[in-house]
């Protein structure tokens, strides 16, 4: 199990590199789609291995809300405001913000090391951190409010590995109502980008989510 | 017995290497719907190119007409100590490792850029240039890789990591192995100018290692193309070979065994042949500054084998 934990992990990472390599937005939220995709199969698989049906309704649940749903949505949005289709100025240079990702999942190794790994002795235990410093990193390498969004999910997808794994007994209810409130986080998100597009004429005003 | 292999395995790399290439840029041309050029067609250009007398820059040293022949002489040597057909050491093979093996392919790097600037030519200093930009970013991960490979197998002799990872499926699976693979097929597009780092048209824009053989004529040029060949030959040999399927390479000495994996290793570069066709008619050129965005990746391609070893302890 471990072993397969440590693969889906390395994977994640892998595919958040992409990501941040990425400049078009629609690739990014395919990506984040096989991302959960592959999170709700781990899931599947461990529902199945230790007999846990509730699990495997998450897994189902994961599938269609983040791996279906939210990136459906997003696509949609796109398709009424083509500007966002790519990332026009990005924060960082994509080849730095690639390296400073690097750094991040190493520096998540280090971090694991020195303080959890006492009390949660599993050796792929520091993946889910990295994944979640690499979301926010996301977050703020890039200007594009749907991006940001998607750094904001895959921290959440962090988590939910992380926890799927760890603590496959957790009641249900918390569980599913982290998945759903996403849905509820994207659909606002979406109202707000709206809104600030028009309420502004220029549109690298709109194109951020601020504080 | 071992001199007569490695005559044999000069002769094998010296011979195919073009036909690979030739299939390649037919195999290109049928995707694209079209008939192509016969798969002998760098034959008859090498050919052509061996007949016709070289014109050499009035402005050139005498170092511009010999680098050809050093540089092929460089591919040369190391087609004598790598790995192509058979997974232990010829006669020539304990003499370098493959950080040795590095450096001679950078000395013949370096060689061709010193003449690019010699030849005073404006595209030959942007390709130098380029490939100077490239090489300093690209040659670190190389290095990267061959340590990892180190810390696989203990050592850094090709061969013998060629036997760990034949021997050790435990190895062979590994995620720290497949980073490592995957690194040094990034790398591979990047040495051997395909895309999306490098298109082999006229068009100077993203001109790199082709701008530099730009004032090259006649037997010059041939053997310089002849050495590119053989060094893109002996590098996809090594990924074939040592990094993504080692299996089959004779372990030991069986006339035989290496009769008939000589035509096992040309199916293999085949198939990568079929891969990196596939790969480039599907993706299209990055622009020149993108490129660094790749190497970057690569770069964590590299790096993130060494996270998978220390976080699996090797084990997975």
């Amino acid at each position: 199990m471990e072993k397969i934990f440590t693969l889906v992990g390395f994977f994640e990472i892998l595919l958040v590199l992409f990501m941040q390599w990425e400049v078009y937005t629609k690739k990014i939220v395919t990506t984040f789609s096989i991302a959960s995709y592959t999170i709700a199969a781990f899931l599947f698989y461990i529902g199945i291995v230790e007999n846990k049906y509730l699990v495997i309704i998450l897994a189902l649940i994961t599938a269609t809300v983040r791996g279906f749903f939210i990136p459906w949505f997003m696509k949609r949005s796109m398709v009424r405001d083509h500007w966002r289709e790519r990332e026009i100025r990005p924060t960082l240079s994509t080849a730095f913000s690639v390296l400073m990702s690097l750094f991040i999942v190493v520096f998540a190794y280090v971090l694991y090391r020195v303080t959890l790994y006492g009390s949660v002795q599993l050796s792929a235990g520091s993946i889910p951190i990295a994944l979640i410093l690499q979301g926010a990193f996301l977050m703020v390498s890039r200007r594009n409010a749907f991006i940001q969004l998607i750094g904001y999910m895959i921290m959440e997808n962090a988590i939910f590995l992380f926890e799927g794994y760890l603590f496959p007994e957790l009641p249900f209810i918390v569980e599913a109502g982290v998945v759903l409130d996403l849905i509820g986080i994207v659909a606002v998100s979406g109202i707000v980008v709206r809104m600030m597009k028009n309420s502004t004429s220029d549109l690298h005003e709109s194109d951020e989510l601020r504080g | 017995m071992l001199f007569a292999l490695s005559v044999l395995q000069l002769l094998y790399v010296l011979l195919l290497s073009p036909l690979i290439f030739g299939i390649l840029a037919r195999f290109e041309e049928r995707i694209e719907s079209k008939k192509g050029p016969s798969i002998f067609q760098p034959y008859y250009t090498l050919f052509k190119l061996f007949r016709k007398q070289p014109v050499i820059p009035e402005s050139a040293s005498p170092l511009f007409h010999i680098t050809p022949y050093a540089t092929f002489t460089l591919y040369t040597f190391l087609t004598l100590v790598l790995p192509v057909i058979t997974a232990f050491p010829l006669e020539f093979g304990p003499t370098v490792d493959f950080i040795g093996g590095g450096l001679v392919f950078g000395a013949a790097a370096l060689l061709k850029k010193i003449v690019s600037l010699d030849s005073r030519s404006n595209y030959s200093h942007l390709g130098a240039s380029r490939a100077a930009s490239m090489g300093a970013l690209s040659e670190p991960i190389t290095v990267l890789i061959f340590i990892m490979l180190g810390v696989i197998s203990k050592t850094n002799n090709p061969y013998v990591i060629n036997n760990v990872l034949q021997t050790s499926s435990s190895w062979y699976l590994s995620l720290t192995h497949w980073f490592v693979a995957a690194a040094f097929f990034m790398v591979l597009l990047v040495e051997t100018g395909k895309l999306p780092i490098e298109h082999h048209t006229t068009a100077e824009l993203g001109m790199i290692d082709q701008a530099m053989d730009m004032e090259y004529s006649g037997v010059d040029l041939a053997f310089s193309e002849w050495g590119g060949y053989a060094k893109k030959f002996l590098l996809m040999s090594v990924f074939v070979n040592v990094y993504t399927v080692p299996f089959f390479v004779p372990m030991k000495y069986d006339p035989t065994a290496i009769a008939l994996y000589m035509v096992v290793h040309f199916l293999k570069l085949l198939a990568l042949v079929v891969g990196i066709g596939l790969l480039e008619e599907s993706i299209s050129k990055f622009r020149l500054f993108k490129n660094f965005d790749y190497i970057a990746i690569s770069f964590a391609l590299a790096f993130l084998s060494f996270l998978a070893f220390y976080t699996t302890k090797g084990s997975f």
